[in-house]
């Protein structure tokens, strides 16, 4: 837990230039301007500072997982409602946004209106690693590094994701800090550790009043040796071992009789390529999910695209584009089947849309992130990244952290 | 009494009322939190004041020095006016509500009908506020709002009539006063009394917005409800004017079904404060075990249910009174 | 124009939207259009554009609906997703395959233990890796634990969605999550971690059982097991939800079906399929579940299968761990470095049945370097689930929407990951 700024020897924060984002109510002026008044200000000031300090209530941006313990913060193990701190749906009638979870650039700029909605005095907890730098999507075309690029934030809660109890202990910091709001001052560095015991739940722990210190080591020891069952095939140092057999492919999985099916209705000559499910030529491909619907594989189960980039070198290829396919049978023995249609650079594939409905968003999501497009299909949008982005992010060439300006 | 007399111990005993029911609100929020968390097993507040006591006033010094926010595209003059209105709206009920023979801030003759007025008013604030807000979802919760209060208001006038029947006065003490020389009418067996007490008690948590007739806020569909855009005192002012009409139609029907300030052994006002507040906490104890309607089945409830039954209350308190040997009077 | 005809209906019959009935029935005679456009509603008939979401209480996290309204009657609603695409694909193709199991266990926060069961096991297949019988069993224990877990979250924010923050329905909510906090204890117990646990890896599991494992896990399923009547009260039970749940966004099985839609969903709509039973992997082969089916296809029959099927899965938790086997639980070579395990071609799929219905795991080998894929998608149960709301909410309430929404139980982290 850090709070921004303060402490010698630390190396500091990017701090927030904390005079420009002073607010006060028009009536604090006024009544400073009471002569016989201002005497009193200090007083005044402290019964103010009581009241922000220990009614601080959430506003939730939460997001992703981290989401889910600001929930378990609110319930009854930690319970944020023991110091005063309610969860408001409005940012309208909140002082603390905690933001909870990974930080999309699709999702930045309504963080950015959420706060600004918020009236002053507001604070923010950036909580969990993602929404403090972006934790290990960071570098990633989609994710922005850290909320504090968008708005200043108050008290950092590292943890992937913080235990409940931290984002108690981080509203207490917060408590800290708007306490000495007026006096213009910081609350010193959290340095020592013994501080940390204000977080420690004094409920007992489930069914653990006195835990058996055997189990603490036999844990050690299982840890240590848990994969420790099967040393035989380890590798000789500086050995490169081989990669395992050639996998098993899927289509042999498959009754035979739709191997029959392929192999005599849709030409497919090869029913069980090694490299993975059996090629269908693009024509036939909306026949033969037809005929398979008709066949009791009524789930549509999944499109993916690959890009194989082009490859020079030993083995040239040129670059193009595969698209697997597979739908799965209801009930008892229920089985996949599979295929894959090859296409060139620009090549469209026919929409499965009109057979299996749930094609839909898979075959959007597809073309959002790979690029391949699916003629006939009657939305063709972009599904997970905001309609005017650029280019495909799951290609090969599309450089993974790419900036996304003024986000990331 | 004359004029310049009851002018004087209205303001009196007006002020004294609206401060007590301020200050007995801050409590109220503090032990509804409180019930709340134990009914959660959770601890409720506890960290400021003794066992969190001052958990309402810390919340009222932090609202009233929260930046006051009105939306650009708001309804500046309707959106400003809306909480002061909601909050007189709901406490000028508590005008009539005897709290003991003495205490009570205007004994009027049509009391009752007083009561039913000022709280049907509470849906104007409501309506301003949602309208004014220019917002979506306080628009959704205005309108919701409206039908619903509209509809309540129908069985709660035909609930509170049942007593009016059956003790012969539209004047609030004079119906607790009857009730003293008699029974309390929620004791009196099943009819009319008690169904009329329950039909009362629904239609109150209806017109005072609570679950499981809590539509116009669902914060879970409407983010706040008609409240969405009020920020600092303003908010406050709703909020507070939410648990002031709960607590005052508390007090209505402790005085008009379960004879309002008699009892034995002790002061009268102790006993209209208790029982205030047992109706008071109920309202809780239901607010934090259902779920909530939804519009139209509240509508259905309201006109195919409770209305029929209403008028068949009220059909058979005035039989009972006509035809009883020797009258209920 | 089909469009206007449905919505004169709806605005006629408020109590009893039967307007559903005619969309869907064309979506499963294949001409889907969920997309129809609104401009062909009659301009008469005043209608709002509702935003709802991405950040709203009851959206489950950052999900986005367009709700065209009619008064409060849903005229036509449009889902966007996309809000909370973290890029873990991309992420995956550049980790090597031992390093990407607690990257996946944030896709599906709410149940991270059957997502990683999910990666694993798509990677045991690539690699022919033979998983040993204990370590078989304890990821179905772990994966029925988590199904708890998992259904007791779903079962209170459903609540929340019904009776708010403020009120009955956060009492449920929060009593629910009371009971997932044993669960949670347990695994933190095997693993160090409340969630994001990182305990599955190729060929088995990482982390033993701890010493009084099994004591402690009777001793969770008792306490939870005594609570379920209490839920019962205020749920299944409760006359008021079900005047909230039942009749509430009709998913019919065929257009289930049609939709790619599985898991708890598909079997409230009466149709019989899980992947546990059906194709059975780790160890359902031997603890075979008992598979709950509602024909109603309502929130409420949503909400009845995942209350049942946690007492199904408490039953079979208590079975996993009495009869828990003994040997190694590592059927793979010792983790040493991140690069060790190594596929030059090959595509495999493999599909399990997690709390949302069936979660794939899709890889191809190969590519630039044999230890990471060249591409890894994963099939997700939320994105399909939330494909129906276009067909379902028209005709429904604001309310009944948040409802619909919270029966569907999506987690956006599984949907856009
Ligand atoms: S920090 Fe970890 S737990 Fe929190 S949102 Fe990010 S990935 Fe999820």
């Amino acid at each position: 837990m850090a709070v921004n700024g303060s402490g010698d020897g630390h190396k500091r924060l990017p701090v927030y230039d904390e005079s420009e984002l002073t607010y006060e109510h028009p009536l604090y002026g006024a009544m400073l301007s009471v002569p016989g008044l201002s005497v009193g200000v200090t007083s005044i000031d402290a019964i103010l500072n009581w009241g922000v300090m220990n009614s601080l209530w959430v506003f939730p941006m939460a997001t992703s997982c981290c989401g889910i313990e600001l929930m378990a913060a609110a319930a009854s193990r930690v319970d944020l409602d023991r110091m005063g701190t309610i969860v408001r749906a409005t940012p309208r009638q909140a002082e603390v946004m905690v933001i909870a979870g990974t930080i999309t650039v699709k999702m930045a700029p309504r963080v950015k209106a959420l706060w600004d909605q918020m009236p002053e005095p507001k604070w923010a907890i950036a909580m969990g690693s993602c929404a403090i730098s972006g934790d290990f999507y960071r570098n990633l075309y989609a994710v922005v590094p850290g909320i504090d690029t968008v708005l200043p934030v108050d008290v950092y809660v590292p943890g992937c994701p913080p235990n409940p109890e931290a984002l108690m202990h981080g509203l207490l910091r917060l408590k800290e800090k708007v306490a000495l709001r007026r006096a213009g001052k910081l609350p010193p560095r959290d340095d020592r550790p013994d501080r940390l015991q204000v977080t420690k739940p004094s409920v007992a722990r489930f069914l653990d009043p006195a835990r058996d210190p055997a189990i603490d080591e036999q844990q050690v020891e299982s840890a240590l040796h848990a994969t420790d069952t099967d040393r035989s095939d380890e590798p000789a140092a500086g050995e490169e071992r081989a990669s395992a057999e050639p996998p098993e492919p899927i289509a042999s999985s498959q009754p035979s009789d739709l191997e029959a099916l392929l192999r005599d209705e849709f030409g497919v000559a090869e029913t069980a390529p090694k490299d993975g499910a059996p090629v269908v030529a693009v024509e036939r491909h909306v026949a033969l999910a037809r005929r398979l619907r008709g066949m009791g594989y009524e789930i549509f189960t999944y499109v993916v695209a690959t890009h194989f980039p082009e490859k020079t070198g030993k083995a040239p290829a040129p670059e193009r584009f595969e698209l697997a396919y597979a739908v799965r049978s209801v009930g008892k023995g229920s089985k996949v089947a599979s295929w894959r249609l090859k296409l060139a650079p620009g090549e469209a594939a026919p929409s499965l849309v009109g057979v299996y409905a749930g094609a839909d968003w898979q075959e959007r999501e597809q073309w959002d992130l790979v690029g391949v497009r699916f003629a006939g299909h009657p939305d063709l949008r972009r599904i997970m990244m905001p309609e005017n982005w650029d280019g495909h992010p799951l290609r090969k060439d599309y450089p993974a952290d790419k900036a996304c300006p003024p986000w990331r | 009494m004359n004029a310049t007399s009851a002018i004087i111990h209205g303001a009196v005993y007006g002020t004294i009322i609206c401060v007590v029911i301020l200050t007995g609100i801050a409590v109220a929020i503090w032990f509804e939190r409180k019930f709340a968390g134990r009914m959660q097993s959770r601890l409720g507040p506890t960290m400021t004041g003794p066992v969190g006591l001052l958990q309402p006033f810390a919340d009222v010094v932090k609202l009233l020095q929260k930046e006051d926010i009105v939306p650009r595209d708001a309804d500046r003059g309707l959106f400003d006016l809306a909480p002061p209105l909601a909050a007189i709206a709901s406490l000028g009920a508590a005008a009539v509500v005897p709290w003991s023979p003495k205490i009570i801030a205007a004994d009027l003759d049509v009391g009752v009908v007083f009561v039913l007025a000022i709280g049907g008013l509470m849906v104007v604030p409501t309506f301003m506020a949602g309208w004014a807000s220019n917002n979506k979802f306080a628009l959704i919760g205005a309108m919701r709002a409206v039908a619903q209060s509209v509809s309540y208001g129908v069985p709660l006038v035909l609930a509170t009539m049942v007593p009016v029947v059956l003790a012969g006065s539209l004047s609030v003490s004079g119906i607790v006063g009857w009730q003293a020389q008699h029974h309390w009418f929620a004791l009196w067996p099943i009819i009319p009394g008690l169904p009329a007490f329950l039909l009362y008690y629904l239609a109150m948590l209806a017109e005072s917005n609570r679950i499981p007739f809590d539509i116009p806020e669902a914060e879970s569909e409407l983010v706040a409800g008609i409240t969405t855009e009020y920020t600092g005192a303003k908010f406050t002012l709703f909020y507070m004017a939410e648990y002031v009409h709960t607590m005052v139609g508390s007090a209505v029907a402790s005085a008009l079904f379960f004879g309002g300030w008699d009892g034995p052994f002790r002061p009268g006002l102790h006993w209209m404060v208790l029982k205030t507040l047992l109706i008071f906490a109920s309202v809780y104890w239901v607010r934090w075990s259902l779920v909530r309607f939804r519009s139209d089945q509240l509508m259905a409830l309201c006109w195919k249910r409770l209305t029929p039954i209403g008028l068949g209350l009220v059909f058979v308190a005035a039989a009972f009174v006509q035809f009883w040997p020797g009258g209920a009077r | 124009m089909e469009m206007s005809a449905r919505v004169e209906r709806a605005v006629m019959t408020m109590n009893e939207p039967q307007v559903v009935t005619v969309q869907y029935q064309s979506a499963v005679r294949g001409n889907v259009d969920p997309h129809l456009s609104i401009r062909h509603y009659d301009p008469e008939a005043d209608m709002m554009l509702l935003h709802f979401g991405p950040q709203h209480p009851s959206t489950h996290g950052v999900f986005r609906m367009d709700l065209h309204l009619d008064g409060e009657i849903v005229v036509k609603a449009t889902p966007y997703v996309g809000y909370l695409h973290r890029a873990v694909e991309k992420l995956c193709e550049k980790l090597s395959y031992v390093q990407q199991t607690p990257i996946v266990d944030k896709n599906d926060y709410v149940a991270p233990m059957t997502n990683e069961q999910a990666l694993n096991m798509a990677f045991e297949k690539l690699l022919n890796v033979e998983v040993p019988r204990r370590a078989r069993w304890m990821r179905t224990l772990f994966a029925e634990l988590q199904r708890i877990a998992s259904h007791l979250l779903a079962l209170g924010t459903f609540s929340i969605d019904l009776g708010g923050a403020l009120g009955g329905g956060s009492t449920l909510f929060i009593h629910t999550f009371r009971e997932r906090e044993l669960i949670l204890d347990l695994f933190e117990e095997v693993t160090g971690m409340r969630f994001h646990y990182n305990t599955h890896t190729i060929g088995g599991q990482r982390h033993d059982l701890p010493a009084g494992f099994d004591k402690k896990v009777h001793a969770a399923l008792d306490i939870i097991e005594s609570r379920i009547p209490e839920y019962a009260k205020m749920t299944v039970d409760n006359a008021i939800f079900k005047d909230r749940t039942v009749g509430v966004g009709v998913l019919d099985g065929k257009l289930a079906l049609e939709l790619g839609i599985t898991g708890p969903i598909l079997r409230a709509s009466g149709v019989d399929h899980d992947l546990r039973r059906d194709a059975p992997y780790s160890a359902y082969d031997e603890l075979v579940p008992r598979v709950r089916v509602e024909t109603a296809g309502d929130c409420y029959a949503r909400t009845r299968v995942r209350f049942d099927e946690v007492t199904d899965s408490i039953a079979l938790c208590r079975k996993a761990i009495d009869g828990m086997p003994e040997g190694p639980i590592n059927g793979y070579k010792p983790i040493r470095q991140p690069t060790m395990a190594k596929a030059t071609s090959g595509q495999v799929y493999v599909g399990i049945e997690t709390p949302r219905g069936e979660l794939g795991t899709f890889v191809v080998a190969g590519g630039d370097t044999p230890t990471s894929p060249h591409r890894l998608k994963i099939r997700s149960p939320s994105l399909h689930a939330l494909a129906a709301i276009p067909y379902i909410m028209p005709g429904a309430t604001v309310s009944d929407a948040v409802a619909i929404l919270g029966s569907l139980d999506p987690i956006m982290g599984e949907v856009d990951r």
